[in-house]
């Protein structure tokens, strides 16, 4: 899950990474008890999760006798779709100049990987085209609990010292966060020392509970939904409902019915023993997107019962038409109990979809 | 066989839960079918003890090994607590552990493969459905009744996928050498290119099916690594990006590991790519 900016930075001031001064206000009058202590310019952050948010109009720069004015302009904004319901406003600060600083896993190596450049503020990816010397690499062993003096003199190179000790600790956020990702671009100097001007952290949807975060925000209701009953789950735009189990499978039932032309209204993989009733929930929560005409349940596997998943279909009595295909044990007996109610059950997969596509065109 | 052997002691981590405990069984009733050792210790700290399945209960991988001869442990531990367990059964001495376990945290994970390798323990997994080589041994919940004996070997990241294309295989009288899934998360112990080097050594194997998926770039990387005749197959073409698609590792992300771009590297490398599952068996027929 993404951490908005200022969650971001509120766990940096308690891992002594310096941030601007600062405050979240939910209205523009909060701000004014504070406005004295930033200085005569602040910088008014919109606290959405978008990328490009400096482009789309989400941070905006105001003289301190303008930030009320600008501050509502900025919550009646919409910035790429999104309402902006909190706003971080911050002093502007003296920049010397602009890094980035990253840290991530890499899959290939399985360490942690932390990029240093020499040219923040913009994308990774243009830096590393532009001027691929000014980016530089570390892999850090996933049992080590500090990065090691020598890769932080390698990040390091010819840029201030005072930046080492900052690469530290956010190899500790990382770590200690349960971090897939964190970012700050920039990382600036200024004469009073360095700064986090920005920060991102996204934390391992697997680690959520420990971290103390009970309520996934990158998910929709429906996928929450999907989640409590143990459900991958997520809605795409067509009008082809998918259940499947597994989610290779799952998603070559997708791959399929754009093969044919079809699109999918969503991705949902079971998961696990389909059972009855969990294949009744699967169906209806499905069926409860107004977009989907039909569904497509594929299920395969050699501990799936056909005959529980037919009777979880049948039980889950919705309008839209189910095409079936389900290979395990009981097939017949599954087999029989869908035909009885009118449901249509094929051999194949790509004989499922075809039939799918076919009946929304 | 590429991993282990069919008179192998094997324990099971995590065998007093109901998944632990029904997979046991059935990879015994493979084990007496092959003629195999089979699950000779279950292990769950503080139900030592009881037993699962005609097998006995331990504390400890420790206690488990202070009375059994085991080189693997198949992992049915739940997330929170599975990076722990592979830890402590590669300090004990296991040589490989298959862990079944998702929702893995992936910090857990990249720290305890990395204590496994200064064990010289290899890890298989996690978030796999484990290891077949028909006739010979099971190692995890994969439905043996799909699998044919043969001289083709699958590589996957996925479960179901994998039996889908196992069964296609099977149909189309292609037998099967050792089938492994090698996990859906984004760290994993063996990869595609530990295991293609696995099969590359394995005298029963003449060609692989890599079944590979959206995210990282682990596939291409693996077919650029060895001379083994391969046809590969990417889930996931129409995976929107930033969307994890199921599998914890299966996600495009920063633009990186989309199925698009992995295809035309692997089709590059002189690898066919099956467009649909269905293929796939043509073009191993094609390259046998």
């Amino acid at each position: 899950m993404k951490l908005l900016e200022y969650e971001a930075k509120e766990i940096f001031i308690n891992h002594g990474i310096a941030v601007p001064d600062g405050v979240i206000i939910t209205q523009p009058e909060e701000m004014v008890l504070h406005l004295h202590k930033l200085g005569p310019e602040v910088v008014l952050k919109a606290q959405v999760d978008v990328g490009g948010r400096g482009k789309a109009g989400g941070i905006l720069m105001a003289k301190s006798e303008d930030a009320m004015a600008t501050a509502n302009r900025l919550f009646g904004a919409s910035i790429k779709g999104m309402p902006v319901d909190k706003i971080l406003v911050e002093e502007r600060l003296p920049i010397e100049h602009e890094y980035y600083l990253s840290i991530t896993i890499d899959r290939a190596s399985k360490q942690h990987l932390i990029l240093f450049a020499e040219t923040g503020g913009v994308d990774i990816e243009q830096t590393a085209s532009l001027r691929p010397e000014a980016v530089r690499k570390a892999l850090v062993h996933p049992l080590l609990a500090d990065v090691p003096p020598f890769l932080l003199r390698r990040l390091v190179g010819n840029a201030p010292k005072e930046i080492a000790p900052v690469i530290n600790r956010l190899y500790h956020v990382f770590c200690e966060k349960d971090a897939l990702l964190a970012e700050i671009n920039p990382l600036v100097t200024t004469p009073d020392g360095v700064f986090a001007a920005d920060a991102k952290l996204i934390i391992d949807d697997n680690a959520l509970a420990r971290q103390g975060i009970h309520v996934n925000r990158d998910q929709t209701e429906r996928e929450r939904e999907a989640e409590r009953h143990g459900f991958s789950y997520v809605e795409l735009a067509g009008s082809i409902g998918v259940i499947g189990n597994g989610a290779g499978l799952t998603m070559a039932t997708l791959d399929l019915i754009e093969h044919y032309r079809g699109r999918a209204a969503n991705f949902l993989d079971v998961g696990g023993g389909a059972g009855r009733e969990r294949v009744t929930h699967a169906v209806r929560l499905v069926a409860g997107m107004p977009e989907v005409q039909v569904i497509v349940v594929n299920l395969l596997g050699g501990i799936t019962r056909c005959d529980e998943v037919a009777e979880g279909i049948v039980d889950a009595n919705i309008p839209q038409k189910v095409i079936v295909r389900l290979a395990g044990t009981n097939e017949e007996k599954g087999r029989n109990i869908l035909q009885e109610h009118g449901y249509m059950m094929l051999d194949t997969m790509e004989e499922a979809v075809r039939a799918a596509v076919e009946a929304v065109q | 066989m590429i991993f282990g052997a069919r008179d192998d002691g094997i324990i099971v981590q995590g065998a007093t839960g109901t998944q632990g405990a029904f997979h046991l069984d059935l990879m015994n009733d493979y084990a007496r079918g092959a003629g195999g050792r089979g699950v000779v210790a279950g292990v769950t700290p503080g139900k030592g003890g009881q037993v699962v399945h005609g097998v006995p209960v331990y504390d400890s991988v420790r206690e488990a090994l202070a009375s059994h001869d085991v080189v693997t442990s198949v992992l049915f531990v739940p997330g929170k607590a599975a990076g722990d367990s592979i830890m402590e059964a590669a300090e004990a001495g296991i040589e490989l552990v298959v862990a079944i376990t998702e929702h893995i945290p992936v910090h857990d994970t990249a720290k305890a493969i990395a204590y496994a390798r200064t064990c010289s323990c290899s890890v298989v997994g996690p978030n796999s459905p484990g290891i077949l080589s028909p006739g010979e041994i099971k190692l995890g919940i994969m439905p043996a009744q799909l699998f044919s004996r043969g001289n083709v070997g699958v590589i996957s990241r996925s479960g179901t996928l994998t039996y889908e294309v196992v069964d296609e295989l099977t149909r189309a009288g292609i037998g099967q050498s050792t089938v492994v899934g090698i996990g859906g998360d984004p760290i994993i112990g063996e990869t595609f290119v530990d295991v293609l080097d696995r099969f590359a050594r394995d005298p029963l194997t003449d060609a692989v099916v890599v079944i590979g998926e959206v995210g990282g770039n682990l596939e291409e990387e693996g077919a650029a690594s060895t001379d083994l005749p391969i046809v590969a197959y990417i889930a996931g073409k129409s995976a929107p990006p930033e969307k994890r698609m199921g599998h914890a590792g299966a996600i495009v992300e920063g633009g990186e590991g989309d199925a698009a771009s992995k295809i035309r590297r692997l089709e590059a490398l002189g690898v066919p790519v099956a467009e649909k599952p269905s293929e796939i068996a043509t073009l191993v027929r094609d390259l046998l």
